[in-house]
């Protein structure tokens, strides 16, 4: 009896041990539902595939700011208690998180730069995050950005920029439909878009700052006017409230993010004769980071596995291919990589020159806030 | 005071020191709540009351009613309706259900179990799609003539929350409830027939008024619930005013801001609070000492 456990236990001592020999790498990633399966069934086995050494298991903290926030309160705390390795090798996190983090400090580790693919990187968004600077510490792994999306059977000409969008919005009552500013980014960098045409200040929004009280003293009639726009509006339940809004024909025209109106648009959940249009003077978008915190206990490998993931093959076959993204390196290194169709489809509303113009960022950590506060008093509440 | 007995009872097996014994074993309790529940419940309370200097201050407070006062007020409504409404309709079925003894009211018994398992999430992802303005229930409706699709009914607001809430806590209740009904003797029921007792008599005067304690609790485990649901309200209701829970989401996510949270937190303290002191007041004095 006895000698039977013994066996059984030294089997699984030495299950134990060849389980060992491979390196675990811990991968946690903020964002929707789709990430945990970009790195569960496509990045992790195409990883293993070529490094069998390694084996990628991925947490997923949720969508949005507050996925991210996870990410930000784990490494803190493994920063606060002081200990020697911290469990996440690296991470993949919204822009918000480097104001959180660089604030912090001590948080992530200056790798990007030594990584074969860093001489592709070429957006601004891998030097400055919301206004604060990252060089080093992020590399993109995609760009996305929001657009209006609209329905060509309703809406034949559609606006080119806010003003005609507002005067269609008037003559369509209930037709435009958007989430407010409680129910996902799409909406939220609706309002930012609104705040940047009114104010015509994106440079210093978003950019160059300051963050100056007396200019956000002086949005009370940007958001009165947003106020008296919401009259004509549908607000809509989340990101996804929108598309399916949009979908099943109760709102012809509304803000999304391009890259799950086009996933949606494959897996048969949006019609495919829905286009996108992004109106004067643009709308904003944001990069998703890879990072690497400061004490990783598998830095080698989490650099390997950034550097896979940014290479142009990679970033052409999944990361525009399947996944409907704009990639985070340059675009003519991944030409090469991607089959004409799902090039012209991800460029065709909006092509390469108008989102280099149009494409704008979120506004600096203060303003953002601020935006969000001023919304929450003068349209919500005021 | 029993565990005063029960201290004597343990100090003829140990010897000396067994008078701590029991204390001994409630400590792995104790500690549990105290860390997993008073700690965090007393930082949040501290916090809310903290400003950006780590003063004492009540700027938390006046930002969460400044912004967030109507969501408040909100809340309680949504919670008050989803209760009351809730409860009126499981007295009903779990009435109908404990007297009559035919095969639809057994078919209706283990269909609003089903609502009872589901998480809300399920639940709100379902409403979403049953409730849109070219939904599955507009639709319908359309079909048959009583609603126009161009102007469909709007449900994403306190009536379709409330209608979301009714659904999940509707069984949830009439399983407590029917639970209680099921303890009467039938020869209650069938001694108020015998004299010439109604239905609506028996339902009225006979039954719910037995089970009056079990129903409080019913009452009151639905009512927290709805007070402190997050994700029916954040993928249901789409524009404002919304929850508190959902306010509170916001706050954490877009601003990293604990103080307003923890202030927005202690609204929902209090209104669940009223709920437990009325609870304590009334049924447990009268369940406990029987006046």
């Amino acid at each position: 009896m006895w000698r039977k456990f013994g066996i059984v236990g030294l089997v699984f001592l030495l299950l134990g041990g060849v389980l060992q020999a491979k390196v675990t790498l811990l991968y946690m990633t903020a964002g929707d539902i789709n990430m945990l399966a970009l790195a569960q069934n496509v990045l992790g086995p195409m990883f293993s595939e070529r490094y069998p050494e390694v084996d990628l298991r991925t947490i997923h903290t949720g969508p949005g700011d507050a996925g991210s926030r996870l990410i930000f309160e784990k490494l803190r705390a493994e920063k606060l208690a002081g200990k020697e390795t911290w469990d996440v090798d690296v991470a993949m996190v919204h822009q918000i998180f480097l104001t959180w983090a660089m604030e912090e400090g001590d948080l992530l580790l200056k790798y990007a730069q030594d990584l074969e693919t860093w001489k592709y990187v070429t957006s601004p968004h891998a030097k400055y995050a919301l206004g604060v600077p990252v060089e080093g510490y992020v590399m993109p792994m995609f760009h996305s950005q929001t657009a209006i999306a609209y329905n060509p059977k309703y809406v034949p000409e559609p606006p080119r920029s806010f003003d005609e969008l507002v005067e269609w919005v008037k003559a369509h009552p209930d037709k435009f439909g958007y989430n407010g500013i409680k129910g996902g980014m799409s909406g939220v960098s609706f309002v930012n878009a609104w705040v940047y045409w009114k104010t015509g200040k994106y440079e210093k929004y978003a950019i160059t700052g300051p963050f100056e009280e007396e200019e956000v003293a002086n949005w009370e009639p940007v958001f009165k006017e947003l106020k008296e726009f919401n009259k004509y509006v549908t607000i809509t339940a989340g990101n996804v409230g929108t598309l399916d809004a949009l979908n099943r024909g109760e709102i012809w025209m509304g803000p999304v993010w391009v890259d799950m109106f086009y996933t949606f648009m494959l897996t048969g959940k949006m019609d495919p004769n829905m286009r996108l249009v992004l109106p004067e003077p643009g709308m904003p978008g944001q990069p998703m980071y890879f990072v690497i915190p400061a004490k990783a206990r598998n830095v080698e490998w989490a650099e390997k596995f950034v550097e896979f993931v940014t290479s142009p093959e990679i970033q052409g076959k999944v990361i525009v291919e399947m996944y409907n993204w704009y990639p985070g390196i340059d675009g003519t290194y991944v030409k090469d990589y991607v089959s004409p169709e799902a090039y012209e489809r991800l460029y065709r509303d909006i092509t390469p020159e108008e989102l280099q113009v149009k494409g704008l960022a979120f506004p600096l950590s203060p303003y953002f806030k601020a935006v969000l506060e001023s919304y929450e008093k003068w349209v919500i509440g005021g | 005071m029993r565990s005063g007995s029960s201290a004597v009872e343990v100090k003829g097996l140990g010897g000396g020191t067994v008078r701590f014994l029991p204390l001994f074993l409630l400590l792995p309790a104790v500690a549990f709540i105290l860390v997993m529940y008073i700690y965090p419940f007393a930082l949040s309370i501290v916090r809310s009351f903290t400003d950006e200097s780590g003063g004492l201050s009540l700027v938390n407070y006046y930002k969460a009613v400044s912004l967030y006062g109507r969501d408040i007020l909100f809340s309680i409504q949504v919670a008050i309706l989803g209760t009351l409404i809730s409860t009126v309709l499981s007295l009903a079925l779990a009435s109908y259900i404990r007297l009559s003894d035919s095969r639809m009211a057994r078919l209706i018994n283990s269909l609003s179990r089903l609502g009872i398992f589901l998480p809300y999430v399920v639940v709100a992802q379902m409403m979403r799609s049953f409730l849109a303005p070219h939904g599955l229930l507009n639709v319908l409706l359309a079909n048959m003539g009583l609603v126009d699709i161009d102007s469909p009914l709007q449900l994403f607001n306190i009536r379709g929350l409330t209608f979301g809430f009714l659904w999940k806590e509707t069984p949830f209740i009439t399983f407590i409830v029917l639970s209680g009904l099921q303890v009467i003797d039938d020869t209650y029921i069938e001694a108020a027939r015998s004299v010439g007792a109604r239905t609506r008599h028996i339902i009225l005067r006979i039954l719910l008024p037995m089970i009056k304690p079990t129903i409080a609790i019913a009452v009151v485990l639905t009512f927290c619930t709805i007070v402190s649901t997050f994700t029916l309200p954040y993928m249901i209701v789409a524009g404002n005013p919304t929850t508190v829970t959902v306010d509170i989401a916001h706050r954490v996510t877009y601003f990293g801001d604990y103080r307003v949270a923890s202030a927005l937190g202690v609204f929902l303290y209090l209104i669940v609070g009223v709920m437990a002191v009325y609870y304590l007041r009334r049924t447990v004095r009268e369940e406990v000492y029987g006046y």
